[in-house]
């Protein structure tokens, strides 16, 4: 497999606290690796540094061997690196449709386009139609995306992630408040995303994590601690330690 | 796939009904109405709803507050006046445009800097350089008459083709010209607003993050909204000094700038013509008030108050917008 | 007049526009920092201060009574008005407050043209400070002195509250951490009410003692808004120590600017508040800090 993404002794301090500390990680393509590690281990800061949301302080980001360190975000996106975030962040006044249109519009063209009607752009109409279909949206698609249930909510942001065409796709606590229908729903969304490309898992729902990652990376205090298969991440004593030790 | 086919959200025939009657009623207005003194006041209605519909871009569909929107039809205004003072006294489609292209090409800068924030740092900065082109207007004595304000500005004759339709010094002639002017602003800005592009302003207003993750290059496209508000404004600048022959810096102060906001507040935010219905009472209300009081100031800040506090979607635009701006 | 009388002068002129602006500039400052509320009608609550004070003295009352009494009445005024229209817009975006404090703002000035009429208004001083004392070859004005004194006390008055006092250190502590303040029990009810009074306070000391400086008229807080704005965005939004700094250059800047071009004055300082808010969005000092 090869790689797609990896991060050459990465740092990012606030002030004297070293959040992310020389972190060298290689994601691969059609792989799921999820980030793990205590509350505070920097899980979130390292994406946000990798998806264009936080400058690096040295190191740097390498996406299909292009330097793409510190890049803005929407030229990213652009590339093909999408996220989500862990507080849901969508268009609140926008229908579900339009949400997810936009990031469509975006990734195919057209938004300058001004003499046009918006809802006239096939192309993109299609690929919204697409995503919802594949998404189990499509029902909702006329409903303000601030009168869904947080849990469509999550999966509407999830929906204009993919709409982004992403090579590789970066989720932060996509089960957070969830239900357990609801998590097992986006397990397995998420389980069949790696068919086409890769996805970087960051979650707390350990039995998520172990059912469905390909590789895991422990990250604890900034550092990397351990990283491998599920069975051998949890029979690793660091880990443990990690979790358990200076709790 | 039937369900693939988008449902296009055509506009109702009745919307379009209603719209040619509007404009239908005030073509004919200054032929039933004759009383000189109406039809400038139909035609200032116009004008600041043409000013109050673009700062509505910004604000409304954007999601960015201009305090001092008046500052840029008062730079248009200027530049106009001079340019039919100073170089050509009877072209006066050349003074719009050069009204136009002056007002973009001090804006531009403008907005490079001012795109970098947005909120609270935006709207500050927005005050900041208005009071700034404030300032110059009224000090810069030789070029603008300083507190005097522009006088003197030629009235030029209105030519289509070759055919002079009639002098704007006129005031029917002149006021048909505005409504002209200001309909088909209205019929570009509703394009733009439906289009794409409109739907790019609308994620950034609703969601500034997201919409830069979701691949848009947030900046450039608040400049582009920006320019466009501020090019509008130069336009309704320029009808403004061919109407009134006359620019004052007070036209160009923070408490004019007020005025602007609160006729799209009235008219209410994120529709095209709320804001300009919104003028259209403002200028009745400021001609009416002002002859039985002089304390228009208290009148204004109260409505403004109690606007925010009981009525903050405006009178007309009462539709959709109640979840704009609520990111908290 | 010689070199040394000139510089001399400029200092001097510059230490109290500055101080004025600093006391102005830090109620802002306060009251956003500890609610998160920009209030566009600060520089009318500073005019509202002068003709307090212009109306106690005229009635009688000595200058330093007045000096006293003024801001306090503000400070009524400010609590008021926080109550009843500041804070059902609290939880709303920051869009709303900008609009409603600016109508506000045309609100007050209309209630000062309404009490006080348009004339300009001047402030009887007390025989004392309408002399002059010789200050290396300039003949300064006592009021400026005193004016500057004041600042001066004013400014040592709410550092020992800030620092000493426990209803400061609640007030220091909200301002950094607001939900840590409300997880222990006080009332964020009430911090926001206090820190508006506080602004308030500090408003009305500023129209007092610039009531001799400039003379007192319905607008004078809309330029005194705009300076204001202007030190604390160049400090720093929240940074008292920026403001410091800040309100000593723009008053610097300022004065030498008038020495100099007159006209163009307030351009400069235009310019700079949009340049450090476009560029250096935390102030000069790196301590700001924007919703």
């Amino acid at each position: 497999m090869t790689t797609i993404l990896s991060t050459k002794s990465l740092h990012k301090h606030f002030g004297g606290v070293l959040a992310v500390n020389d972190v060298n990680a290689e994601f691969k393509a059609r792989q799921l690796r999820s980030i793990i590690g205590p509350n505070g281990a920097g899980k979130t800061t390292f994406i946000n540094v990798i998806t264009g949301k936080l400058p690096a302080s040295s190191g740097a980001v390498v996406f299909q061997e292009q330097d793409v360190t510190n890049r803005p975000a929407h030229v990213l996106v652009r590339l093909g690196i999408c996220r989500t975030f862990q507080i849901t962040s969508i268009f609140m006044g926008l229908s579900v449709f339009e949400n997810v249109r936009i990031a469509a519009q975006t990734e195919i063209g057209g938004s300058l386009r001004v003499f046009s009607a918006r809802e006239g752009l096939k192309n993109v109409n299609t690929k919204t139609w697409e995503i919802l279909h594949r998404l189990e949206l499509k029902d909702k698609a006329d409903v303000p995306s601030n009168n869904l249930a947080h849990g469509d909510q999550r999966l509407l942001e999830v929906a204009m992630a993919l709409a982004g065409d992403p090579k590789i796709l970066f989720l932060d606590e996509p089960t957070a408040g969830m239900s357990p229908a609801e998590t097992e729903h986006i397990a397995q969304l998420i389980k069949g995303l790696t068919d086409t490309i890769a996805v970087v898992l960051v979650e707390h729902d350990m039995d998520v994590v172990m059912r469905i990652s390909d590789e895991i990376t422990v990250l604890d205090q900034g550092r990397i601690i351990a990283e491998g298969s599920p069975r051998t991440i949890q029979d690793n004593e660091l880990v443990k330690e990690a979790y358990l030790g200076h709790g | 796939m039937s369900e693939m086919v988008t449902k296009r959200r055509s506009t109702h025939p009745m919307k379009i009904v209603a719209l040619l009657i509007v404009v239908t009623c005030l073509t004919l207005f200054p032929f039933v109405v004759t009383n000189r003194f109406y039809i400038s006041l139909v035609n200032e209605m116009l004008i600041y709803g043409l000013l109050a519909m673009s700062l509505d871009v910004l604000l409304g569909y954007t999601g960015l507050l201009s305090f001092m929107h008046n500052a840029y039809l008062g730079l248009g205004a200027y530049v106009v006046g001079l340019f039919l003072i100073h170089v050509a006294p009877s072209s006066l489609w050349l003074a719009l445009l050069a009204g136009v292209v002056v007002t973009s090409v001090i804006a531009l800068p403008v907005g490079w800097v001012q795109v970098r924030t947005g909120g609270l740092a935006f709207a500050l900065l927005t005050l900041a350089f208005g009071m700034m082109f404030y300032t110059i207007v009224w000090k810069w004595y030789s070029l603008t008459g300083g507190d005097d304000g522009l006088m003197g500005v030629p009235h030029p004759d209105i030519q289509v083709l070759g055919i002079t339709l009639g002098s704007s010094g006129n005031p029917t002639t002149m006021y048909l010209l505005s409504l002209c002017i200001v309909f088909i602003c209205f019929l570009l800005t509703w394009r733009i607003i439906h289009s794409p592009f409109g739907a790019v302003l609308e994620a950034i207003r609703e969601n500034e993050e997201r919409a830069s993750f979701v691949g848009i290059n947030v900046r450039r496209y608040k400049l582009y909204g920006w320019m466009y508000a501020c090019m509008l404004a130069g336009v309704s600048g320029g009808l403004f000094i061919l109407y009134r022959g006359y620019i004052g810096p007070t036209t160009m102060s923070a408490f004019a700038g007020a005025g602007v906001l609160m006729m799209v507040l009235v008219g209410g935010m994120g529709s095209l013509w709320g804001p300009i219905v919104g003028a259209g009472i403002f200028i009745f209300m400021q001609d009416y008030i002002s002859t039985m009081t002089e304390h228009w100031e208290l009148f204004v800040g109260l409505v403004v108050i109690m606007l925010v506090l009981f009525l903050p979607r405006g009178f007309i635009g009462l539709g959709d917008y109640l979840t704009r701006f609520r990111k908290e | 007049m010689s070199f040394t009388a000139i510089a001399v002068d400029i200092i001097l002129n510059s230490l109290v526009l500055g101080g004025v602006l600093l006391i102005v500039a830090i109620g802002l400052n306060i009251i956003y920092g500890l609610s998160r509320v920009m209030n566009l009608a600060h520089g009318s609550l500073y005019a509202l201060g002068a003709y307090a004070g212009f109306t106690l003295v005229a009635s009688g009352l000595n200058y330093f009574a007045a000096l006293l009494v003024a801001p306090l009445l503000i400070a009524v005024v400010g609590l008021i008005i926080e109550r009843v229209i500041i804070v059902p817009v609290r939880k709303r975006s920051i869009v709303y407050t900008l609009i409603l404090t600016y109508g506000l703002m045309f609100f007050l000035d209309g209630l000062i043209k309404y009490f006080w009429g348009n004339e300009p208004r001047f402030i009887e001083l007390p025989q004392f400070m309408r002399q002059t004392l010789p200050i290396a070859g300039t003949h300064y004005p006592v009021f400026r002195l005193v004016t500057l004194l004041t600042t001066a006390v004013a400014m040592i008055g709410l550092m020992l509250f800030l620092g000493k006092t426990k209803l400061g250190i609640i007030l220091r502590a909200a301002s950094s951490i607001p939900e840590m303040v409300s997880c222990m029990g006080i009332n964020m009810t009430f911090v926001h009410a206090g820190a508006f009074a506080l602004g308030c306070v500090l408003a009305g000391i500023a129209g007092v003692i610039s009531g001799p400086l400039y003379t007192i008229d319905p607008i004078m807080g809309h330029e005194m808004l705009i300076s204001s704005f202007v030190v604390i965005v160049i400090g720093g939004l929240g940074s008292l120590r920026g403001a410091v700094l800040a309100a000593f250059l723009i008053g610097l800047v300022q004065t030498l600017a008038e020495f100099f071009v007159t006209d163009l004055a307030m351009v400069i300082v235009y310019m700079m508040m949009a340049l450090i808010l476009a560029f250096m969005p935390r102030g000069l000092l790196g301590e700001g800090r924007f919703e």
